[in-house]
């Protein structure tokens, strides 16, 4: 394999990783709850600015501990957000849903300007990671490891809770008959506030994971929700391993552009999602939603 | 139905509301000796809102500073501010609206430079004088050019020649390899043109091995990275800035790029401070108006941090310095009218913060350096971070930096 060739698929799976986690959340509440929520990048921002703030210039364990703090604070805000908010749009239509996640997104957005102003931060990669790692004379960063370990991780717990776990089948079923499933006992409720703080956890993970790469800054909200949604309008809305390829194919598609067509490369994830949902409406993997 | 009646009357009351302000006479101070307004549109939201943050609280100063010692002509002033959101037609609403419905005197900002050509021709429109002081295309003042426009930041062509001259005397006359990265858009298409025409212009005998145009805010550029890395210039001239630039040097780190490839890019205190000790010792910055370096500015860095609590950002003090010539404009023209204003200021030679500054005649651009220095390894010892080496520092004349007013009026075909 050529070296430029090892690096960009480096390069692709990092950058598919950190996609696959943002969107796996975003995914997974339009799953169990048939909700679009806007505000899930505001959770991703909120995980990046927890994470400069809480690392601080910690490159070692304190790192590490905050990736875990900047997640656990932002799914408990999660938490928080869905049983003051969104349990009570959820019988609401789509658009009252929408209107509502955008207007905790600006919330969030302005929160965010009050807390840590409208300057650039960053944090230090963990020091294990900062260097680069060389395989077969291509050179790339060794962080990439770290975020592309991170993305099979979480791909993997989600697999086992959905696929594999009395939870799972709760959750699919809390889709095709909330009613049912709540008459049998189980806990409507709760379980959609724990999903919901689920969707935020990732959310705030990919942030966390993603800040030693990136200028962390207001704005970082309103770019990674527009990729997130692509990612699972591919993948197919509510399938966590459709955002998994949909991850995949923006990724790769970001990367040929930039090497084929520069000047289109951004536009190349856009036709992308056309090509798909031209062929398949409803996403690589998801199923279409049955008109009653 | 009561909705709709609602929703078209105030379809109609607006109607009403812009046909009268259409009508009235332009932009005049209050009558007596209320305030006169200035208008700040800028960008104060998204990635790019630190830039015009910054700008706002410099313009901010400023207009307190000019109050503490009486107003201007008789009249305090105030700022109203609004956000463009990086939007040309924004940018343009907010001048519109600031110019009828606030009566602002003079408009300052905006962050881009696309948003300023939208705004130009309509503070032109109107008669209103506005001061680029962040945004620097050089086709601003020179196809776009108004007499109401002035540009008091270092243009495109000034910025990437200070970095073409740096460049030549490093390379001392050898063959150099060079790649170029920049934003996706006219300033940074613009910006590169400008450093290799330079290069040209100054003999360098250099080799174009890459060059790549992310677009602009990308939060992974792994991929434009990979083909400079594979390149394996000597040099990279960097046209980004803010963020961009953040998100640039955590990633190129990554790749090791600072190894082996010296960078030239904006490295201002901004970037600097975000970046910490992850700043990439002995590149190559360049910065419009470092607080640092230029000469007489202490007393006002001590405000701007009491104030603010933290030092000033070139786009502050250039920010600052807008207003100042443009209050010198309406103190010479004894007047608050564009036409005056500008006429006073063509030519003019303006006291400022950081010196007297002339204003070209033939393009009302600042005659203003642009500044170079290697990023230092330690923080300063006198400001607490870390900024450029001392002994690096080089301030490239405007005089050998900008086109003369001929090239500029070829500009304007």
């Amino acid at each position: 394999m050529m070296p430029t060739a090892i690096i960009d698929t480096v390069g692709v799976l990092s950058t598919a990783g950190a996609l696959f986690i943002v969107s796996a959340g975003l995914t997974l509440v339009f799953g169990a709850m048939r909700l679009i929520n806007i505000a899930h990048g505001s959770f991703y921002m909120y995980g990046a600015f927890l994470l400069t703030t809480i690392a601080g210039a910690g490159t070692g364990l304190r790192f590490w501990l905050a990736v875990v703090a900047a997640t656990i604070v932002v799914a408990l805000i999660g938490a928080a957000v869905e049983l003051v908010i969104m349990r009570r749009v959820y019988d609401s239509e789509h658009l009252t849903q929408l209107i509502a996640t955008f207007g905790l997104f600006l919330i969030f957005a302005d929160l965010a300007l009050h807390f840590w102003g409208d300057n650039s931060r960053t944090a230090n990669p963990p020091a294990a990671f900062a260097g680069q790692v060389a395989i077969g004379g291509a050179v790339f960063p060794a962080y990439d490891l770290v975020v592309i370990a991170a993305a099979v991780a979480v791909g993997l717990g989600l697999w086992v809770l959905l696929q594999r776990s009395g939870l799972g089948w709760r959750i699919r079923a809390a889709v095709e008959d909330p009613e049912t499933l709540q008459a049998g006992g189980t806990n409507l409720p709760l379980l959609r506030t724990g999903m919901f703080t689920m969707g935020a956890l990732l959310a705030g993970l990919s942030g966390a994971i993603v800040a030693p790469q990136v200028a962390v800054a207001p704005g970082m909200d309103s770019s990674i929700v527009v990729a997130a949604f692509i990612v699972a309008i591919i993948g197919g809305l509510g399938s966590v391993p459709g955002a998994a390829l949909g991850a995949l194919i923006i990724g790769a598609a970001e990367t040929i552009g930039t090497i084929v067509a520069p000047t289109w490369a951004s536009s190349f994830i856009y036709l992308a999602m056309i090509a798909v949902l031209v062929a398949r409406p409803s996403g690589l993997l998801g199923i279409p939603e049955r008109r009653q | 139905m009561r909705h709709a009646r609602i929703l078209s009357a105030m379809a109609a009351a607006s109607l009403i509301a812009g046909v009268a302000a259409c009508g009235s006479s332009g932009p005049s101070p209050s009558a007596g000796r209320g305030p006169v307004t200035i208008g700040e549109s800028t960008t104060l939201s998204g990635a790019i809102a630190e830039l015009g943050q910054s700008g706002l609280q410099g313009v901010q100063l400023a207009v307190a500073d000019i109050n503490a010692h009486g107003g201007l002509l008789g009249h305090k002033v105030k700022v109203v501010s609004a956000d463009d959101a990086a939007t040309p037609a924004t940018g343009a609403s907010n001048v519109r609206s600031m110019i009828l419905n606030d009566h602002a005197v003079a408009i300052f900002g905006p962050v881009s430079s696309a948003v300023a050509a939208a705004e130009e021709p309509l503070a032109a429109e109107y008669k209103v004088p506005i001061f680029f002081h962040t945004s620097n295309d050089i086709n601003l003042m020179g196809k776009g050019f108004t007499k109401y426009a002035f540009q008091v930041v270092p243009n495109t062509v000034m910025e990437s020649r200070a970095a073409a001259d740096y460049l030549a005397k490093q390379s001392g006359g050898k063959p150099i390899t060079i790649a170029t990265f920049a934003p996706a858009y006219s300033f940074g298409y613009d910006t590169v043109s400008g450093f290799l025409t330079a290069l040209k212009d100054l003999h360098v005998h250099y080799k174009l091995v890459a060059q790549e145009f992310p677009p602009l805010e990308a939060p992974n550029i792994s991929a434009y990275l990979s083909k400079i890395v594979t390149a394996r210039p000597q040099y990279l001239f960097n046209a980004q800035f803010g963020g961009d630039l953040v998100t640039f040097t955590k990633q190129a780190a990554g790749y090791g790029l600072f190894a082996k490839t010296k960078v030239i890019a904006m490295y201002d205190s901004p970037v600097l401070e975000a970046l910490g000790s992850s700043a990439p010792a002995s590149a190559i910055g360049f910065d419009r108006a470092p607080f640092w370096a230029i000469p007489g500015l202490g007393a006002f860095n001590r405000e701007f941090h009491a104030r603010y609590g933290a030092w000033p950002s070139e786009w502050a003090i250039l920010a600052y310095t807008a207003v100042q010539t443009w209050a010198y404009g309406v103190k010479r023209a004894h007047s608050f009218g564009g036409d005056a204003v500008s006429a006073a200021l063509a030519g003019a030679t303006v006291p400022t913060i950081r010196g007297d500054i002339t204003i070209r005649a033939c393009d009302h651009q600042a005659e203003i350096p642009e500044y170079v220095g290697v990023v230092a390894s330690k923080p300063d010892p006198s400001y607490g971070e870390i900024l450029w080496d001392p002994s690096s520092l080089f301030a490239a004349p405007f005089a050998t930096i900008d086109l003369s007013c001929a090239q500029v009026e070829a500009l304007r075909g």
